[in-house]
C-alpha cells in the first residue's frame, strides 16, 4: 500500500483493537496431523463437504492480500502481520478462522474434528507467531456436547479469549441444547462470539426466512436476520438469566438493525412479559449489559446519520470495531472510525473490546487502556 | 502539462496493468487490446489499490432476468468491494456523480506509452 496510507493510520493516538481476522490453512491437508486417520480423505473433498450454495461474483478472499507462492489469502501469519496489523497500528487482533459454515455439516463427529483439528492449527501456527494475535475456539454446534468438550480441552489457554459459533444453526441459540457451550464458556471465562457462516447450507435452514435467494446480492442484504434471531432467542429464553457472566459478541451481522430489535423487545416485553417470567429486566438491558457487536460490515449512510445511528444504538457501549481481513468486504479503520467523532472513535476502536474480552486483566494489552 | 514516459507498447499485454509511481501518484496504466488508460490506483471508497482489481466486462442495463454481457475489458471491479469503474471516465458504474476514479490522457509516441499530468 502506499505511504499515504501508512501516515493517515498514525493519526490515532490510541490502539485499535480488531475483533474480526480471518486465519485460514496453507491446505487442508496440514490439518492431518491433528485430525485422525478415519477422516483424512474428507478433508481433499473439503469443498464437497462444506457445501456452499452460493455463487460470489467477488471471490470471498481479497486476491491483493495473498500472501504469494500461491497461498490463499490469510493463510500466512507473517504475511497477514505486516499487510494487517502493521499497516493500520493494531494492537490486538482475535482471529475468528475460516471454518465458517462447520455447523452446517450434516456429520457432527467430522465436523467437532475437523474444528479440533483447526483450533490446534492455529495454536499451532498463528497464536505462537506474534503476541497481537488472540484466539477463538471455532466449535461444532451440531453435538453441543462436544463443543463443550472442545471448549474445556482449550479454553485455559491464556491467549484464547473467545468461543465461536456461527450465526447460521438448526435452532436458535437461546435453546436448551445448547446450555452445555454456554456452560463451558462460562466455566472458562469466554465470551460467545457469534459470526455470520453456513446460512442455508447443508443441514441449516434457509438463506433468507422467506426462502432461498437468487444472487449473493439478495443474500447478503439480509444475513442480519440471523444475528437478528440469534440475539431474539438467547434474551428471550432468559440464556443470561442462566449463564449472568455470559458476554455474547454478534460478529459480522451489521449493526443498524438493532435499534429496531430493542425497541420491538422493550415493547412486546410489556405485553407478553407473562410468556417469559424468568427475565427481570426489559430486554434491551441484558443487550446493553451483555452483548456487542463488531463494525464490519458497516452499513454505509452518509455520515450524520452514522453518528446518529451508533447514539441509537449505544455504541459507546456496545459496539467494537472490525476488520474482516481479508475477506472481500472488509472495512478499513481510517474509513469506519474517521467518520466517528473523538469520544465515540476511542470506544469503538479500543475500549470496548478490551472490556468485553477482559484484555487489561488478562495482561493481554501492550499500550492499556487509551490514553 | 507533462508527459511521463511509462513503459513499451510491446512490454503491455492487452489486458494487463502496469502500476507504476508518477509525480508521488500511483497510477494503473492499462491495455485492452485497443487502448491504454492510466488510472489513479486508489479507490474513492476506502483508499485502496484499485488497480491491483479485475479489468473485465459487466452486465449491462436490461429487463429482470435478462442478461447482456458487454464492455469487455472496459471495466476495472475494486479487489476489496468489487465497485466497478468505467476505465475511460473513472466514473463508478453505481453514483457516477459522487464516486469517480481520476484518469489522465495517454499517448503513444515512438512505440511508448505516455501519460499525461496536468
Amino acid at each position: 500500500m502506499e505511504a499515504s496510507t501508512t501516515k493517515k493510520a498514525s493519526k490515532f493516538n490510541h490502539g485499535i483493537i480488531d475483533c474480526d481476522v480471518h486465519q485460514g490453512v496453507k491446505s487442508y491437508d496440514d490439518l492431518k496431523p491433528y485430525m485422525p486417520r478415519v477422516w483424512w480423505d474428507r478433508l481433499k473433498a473439503h469443498n464437497a463437504t462444506l457445501p456452499f450454495l452460493m455463487f460470489r461474483p467477488i471471490p470471498l478472499e481479497r486476491n491483493d492480500a495473498a500472501p504469494g507462492n500461491g497461498l490463499p489469502s490469510g493463510s500466512d501469519p507473517e504475511f497477514a502481520k505486516v499487510d494487517l496489523l502493521d499497516r493500520y497500528n493494531i494492537e490486538r487482533a482475535i482471529l475468528t478462522g475460516n471454518l465458517l459454515s462447520i455447523s452446517a455439516h450434516n456429520n457432527p463427529d467430522y465436523a467437532a474434528a475437523l474444528a479440533s483439528a483447526f483450533n490446534d492449527y492455529t495454536m499451532d501456527t498463528w497464536i505462537p507467531s506474534d503476541e497481537r494475535w488472540l484466539g477463538s475456539i471455532v466449535v461444532a454446534t451440531q453435538d453441543p456436547l462436544l463443543a463443550a468438550k472442545e471448549i474445556d480441552r482449550l479454553g485455559s489457554h491464556p491467549r484464547v479469549v473467545q468461543v465461536l459459533l456461527t450465526s447460521a444453526s438448526r435452532e436458535p441459540y437461546g435453546q436448551r441444547r445448547y446450555y452445555p457451550i454456554y456452560e463451558a464458556a462460562a466455566r472458562n471465562n469466554l465470551v460467545i462470539g457469534i459470526h455470520g457462516g453456513g446460512e442455508g447450507d447443508g443441514i441449516n435452514p434457509s438463506t433468507t426466512a422467506a426462502g432461498y435467494p437468487t444472487t449473493n446480492f439478495e443474500r447478503h442484504n439480509i444475513l442480519a436476520i440471523h444475528h437478528m434471531s440469534q440475539l431474539n432467542s438467547i434474551v428471550c429464553e432468559g440464556v443470561f438469566e442462566r449463564f449472568p457472566t455470559l458476554k455474547v459478541a454478534f460478529i459480522e451481522g451489521g449493526l443498524a438493525w438493532l435499534p429496531h430489535l430493542m425497541w420491538r423487545m422493550d415493547k412486546n416485553f410489556r405485553a407478553m412479559r407473562n410468556e417469559v417470567p424468568w427475565l427481570k429486566y426489559k430486554p434491551s438491558e441484558y443487550i446493553l449489559k451483555h452483548v456487542r457487536l463488531t463494525t464490519q460490515p458497516i452499513e454505509e449512510p452518509d455520515n450524520k446519520e452514522l453518528v446518529q445511528m451508533f447514539q441509537l444504538m449505544h455504541a459507546e457501549k456496545t459496539v467494537m470495531f472490525s476488520t474482516d481481513y481479508p475477506h472481500w468486504d472488509n472495512d478499513t479503520p481510517l474509513f469506519v472510525l474517521n467518520k466517528l467523532p473523538e469520544e465515540m472513535r476511542r470506544r469503538v476502536a479500543y475500549e470496548n473490546a478490551a472490556e468485553m474480552y477482559q484484555l487489561q486483566e488478562r495482561g493481554l494489552l501492550a499500550g492499556g487502556v487509551a490514553k | 502539462m507533462t508527459k511521463h514516459d511509462v513503459v513499451g507498447v510491446e512490454e503491455l499485454e492487452a489486458g494487463a496493468c502496469k502500476i507504476t509511481t508518477i509525480e508521488g501518484k500511483s497510477i494503473g496504466v492499462y491495455y485492452n487490446g485497443n487502448e491504454y488508460y492510466a488510472i489513479r490506483n486508489v479507490c474513492p471508497h476506502q483508499q485502496v489499490e484499485l488497480c491491483k482489481g479485475k479489468f473485465t466486462g459487466t452486465t449491462l442495463e436490461s429487463k429482470p432476468h435478462e442478461y447482456i454481457y458487454g464492455r469487455e475489458g472496459e471495466i476495472l471491479t475494486c479487489p476489496w468491494h468489487g465497485w466497478e469503474f468505467d476505465v475511460k471516465t473513472g466514473k463508478a458504474l453505481v453514483d457516477p456523480d459522487r464516486y469517480r476514479v481520476k484518469v489522465y490522457d495517454v499517448s503513444i509516441e515512438n512505440n511508448r506509452v505516455l501519460v499525461h499530468m496536468d
